[in-house]
């Protein structure tokens, strides 16, 4: 039974049946020296604030967790790997030119300042975000989350730059260096969500809320996933990065002349050139979609099978 | 397919993250954005994948195809029990096939009523099933109040390993079951008619007649059976006498109960309704067991009765009636007694369950069931006590609302109706024999 709740729509047919005579209410409030409504007599609703209105709900959980496990641990462990490798790489493609702090320091005459604020926000993001793995806050991560990406916010000019020199010279290079950035990022955020998803299952199963049957094979699919979908997120992001290689080298098979203008285009190496990528890229995907093809391939997998 | 929160909040991020790379021209934004893109079509595309068409039915079904369209996932579910008390248990058990030669993660909840509580296992159950494999889920749940109730739908998801995307399906697979109040052993009533019928019954109606306690002596009639010969007594006078014995017969008892809106007055598992209920269950359970025969009528936006009579199967139609009693409707208790009084036997006790509130009718109704020498009982749960109880009544409303009640009870007793102030705390048999007098 629902604890608190005096809803008896459930029981009459969608009716909700008061709880209360209304002539027994009015006789005893006019009884009343005070006009006042009894605390107990409002029921205790929670009035979603606009942002979770705007989200849907809360967006961090309220859920008491218990003790970590063993998957949850081992979560917590690697997040916290993931978080360093992360910040590090943060740190070295991450440079404080372009960022809006470095134009204030620079106009108030403090340059040092905004090397400063720099380091502090990717301080920040690596202290609330280890705090938020191993305490399980979301409030934490979140801090984590916003400080991680707030210090990418700079203007680039389409040029590829480096906080640290030690980085190569070589475009693809530079561009797998960029996607591995990227990657981690990303994992940071699904292992992050994975250790309260997990703890959140967890804690479900322990309290008699949820059975779970085969959790080994769940969970290890859950760590076959967290292997396969970053590597084939990241081809799929090098080739968008590199179109400006790959249209070339296929004009190139026709038109020598053609492929050399084409890799010496503005157009294609800045930016915009990564956005014809993706343009391309995700065409085909969405074509991949709209012909229903993972059903197929299902239907396919099922008659092999 | 369905968006996760967790997804929606990705690909606003990957939008915006490469909306911003566009403007500040940075590539590093515009990676990030692409990689996330990337994550959440991979997770979509293997969502997609995972199709969770299904078909339900019931377990004792199994055998046969017809009508089903056999599709990957199939969910049959049997209860234990079609019929409970009030405080039973029903166990539920679910079994999930999959029909399809691939495995499948699915997430599994059997929708139970809000009210019931799981007593054991769980009715949300993630699992791997394998291909073309079942599984069995049991779990037992707890019935607190009585009603008509449905289990189901099943409800089917599947979901990506993160979390992002998922394919969701109830399977249209419902049980219903009934849960009867609560019932009280009750060892004696104290109510009687006055106009018995003709049939032996259990009730002692202070006649000679066919029964089993003793009446008093007479002298022998010739036809008067041996084994009523008292040896001792004929020894005594020297006359030969018999043993008379006092006629037991059957009565028609009438059970009122008010079912309008202000019934449901206090918390949902104690209010002046459920009293009732149970009350009238109790009551026809010992009726019946006497061989009375028990009719009922229930009073809420209109009038429902169930017609006298005896047996077992009278006592399932009654508690039929009392776990489908909802509180609504404000039928005054004056339009009832017009209604069923032409069809009840003059004398015949009527017992009535009512809070006795918000009804001006009330003692014009007794006083006519009085005055054509119905023998009333009125049992009137106080649902004063209920909402004191749940602190919803103030000490001050509490006292005069208790004071106008006890005049009208007191009204009530003064034209010969029996009626007894039932205070949640106590016992029926307590609650009878105070209104009786003893």
């Amino acid at each position: 039974m629902a604890d608190g709740t005096q809803d008896t729509s459930h029981l009459y047919e969608g009716k909700t049946v008061r709880s209360a005579a209304p002539s027994r209410k009015k006789a005893a409030g006019r009884l009343k020296s005070s006009t006042e409504i009894p605390k107990d007599a409002i029921p205790e609703i929670h009035v979603p604030s606009w942002i979770e209105s705007f989200f849907g709900g809360p967006i961090v959980s309220s859920m008491k967790f218990l003790p970590a496990n063993k998957t949850v641990s081992t979560l917590q462990i690697a997040s916290a790997g993931v978080l360093l490798i992360l910040a590090f790489l943060t740190y070295i493609i991450t440079p404080v030119s372009g960022t809006a702090w470095f134009t204030i320091a620079n106009i108030v005459g403090m340059t040092f300042l905004g090397g400063l604020i720099h380091i502090l926000i990717l301080v920040v993001g690596l202290i609330g975000g280890i705090y938020g793995i191993f305490q399980r806050d979301q409030r934490a991560l979140l801090v984590s989350y916003v400080m991680l990406l707030l210090i990418t916010l700079r203007f680039a000019g389409s040029k590829v730059e480096f906080g640290l020199n030690m980085v190569p010279e070589n475009e693809i290079a530079q561009k797998v260096l960029l996607i591995l950035y990227a990657l981690f990022l990303v994992m940071y955020f699904e292992l992050t969500s994975g250790i309260i998803r997990f703890s959140m299952l967890d804690t479900s199963i322990r309290t008699g809320e949820v059975y779970v049957m085969g959790e080994g094979k769940i969970i290890s699919q859950y760590n076959r996933a967290i292997g396969i979908t970053p590597a084939i997120a990241g081809i799929v992001a090098l080739i968008t990065l590199l179109i400006n290689l790959i249209i070339p080298a296929i004009v190139g098979i026709f038109d020598d002349v053609a492929a050399n203008r084409l890799s010496e285009s503005v157009e294609l190496t800045s930016v915009y050139g990564v956005a014809l990528g993706t343009a391309m890229v995700f065409t085909v995907v969405a074509a991949a979609f709209a012909i229903n093809l993972p059903l197929r391939i299902q239907k396919m997998r099922e008659k092999q099978s | 397919m369905a968006w996760s929160r967790k997804s929606a909040m990705f690909a606003a991020l990957a939008i915006a993250l490469y909306l911003l790379g566009l403007v500040l021209r940075n590539q590093q934004l515009v990676t990030v954005a692409v990689v996330l893109l990337s994550f959440l079509t991979y997770a979509a595309f293997r969502t997609t994948h995972a199709d969770v068409a299904s078909s339900g039915r019931r377990l004792e079904d199994a055998e046969s195809d017809i009508g089903i369209q056999l599709q990957s996932i199939v969910a049959m579910r049997k209860l234990s029990s079609a019929r409970v008390f009030e405080d039973g248990e029903i166990d539920v058990v679910l079994r999930i096939q999959n029909r399809s030669s691939l495995s499948k993660v699915l997430e599994i909840r059997d929708r139970v009523p809000e009210v019931m509580r799981i007593k054991k296992g769980a009715n949300y159950v993630l699992m791997d099933l394998g291909g073309r494999k079942e599984t069995e889920i049991s779990y037992t749940i707890e019935a607190p109040i009585r009603g008509f109730y449905t289990i189901g739908p099943v409800c089917v998801r599947v979901q990506d390993a993160f979390g992002l995307f998922h394919n969701e399906r109830e399977i249209n697979l419902y049980d219903d079951f009934l849960v009867f109040p609560k019932m009280e052993d009750i060892k004696d009533a104290l109510i009687k008619s006055r106009v018995p019928k003709i049939f032996t019954g259990a009730v002692n109606i202070r006649n000679p007649g066919e029964g089993s306690n003793f009446y008093n002596l007479r002298e022998y009639i010739p036809g008067d059976p041996m084994k009523k010969v008292n040896w001792k007594a004929w020894a005594r006078s020297g006359k030969m006498m018999v043993n008379e014995y006092e006629r037991d017969a059957v009565s028609d008892i009438i059970l009122i109960i008010d079912s309008r809106a202000v019934s449901e007055t206090g918390p949902v598992s104690r209010n002046s309704l459920v009293y009732s209920t149970r009350a009238a269950a109790s009551l026809t359970q010992y009726f019946l067991s006497r061989r009375d025969s028990v009719g009922l009528v229930t009073y809420s936006d209109e009038i429902v009765s169930v017609d006298r009579d005896s047996g077992k199967k009278q006592l399932y139609v009654i508690l039929t009636k009392l776990a489908g009693a909802m509180a609504k409707g404000n039928t005054p208790l004056k339009i009832v007694t017009n209604r069923i009084l032409p069809h009840i036997n003059r004398g015949s006790p009527i017992i009535i369950l009512s809070p006795l509130e918000d009804d001006p009718t009330i003692i014009d109704a007794v006083r006519d069931l009085r005055a054509r020498n119905f023998d009333v009982t009125i049992l009137s749960p106080s649902s004063l006590e209920f909402e004191f109880d749940a602190r919803r009544l103030d000490r001050t409303g509490y006292e005069v609302l208790k004071t106008e009640r006890d005049i009208l009870i007191s009204e009530l007793r003064g034209l010969g109706a029996n009626v007894m102030d039932w205070e949640p705390d106590m016992m029926l048999v307590t609650a009878l024999a105070g209104a009786r007098g003893f």
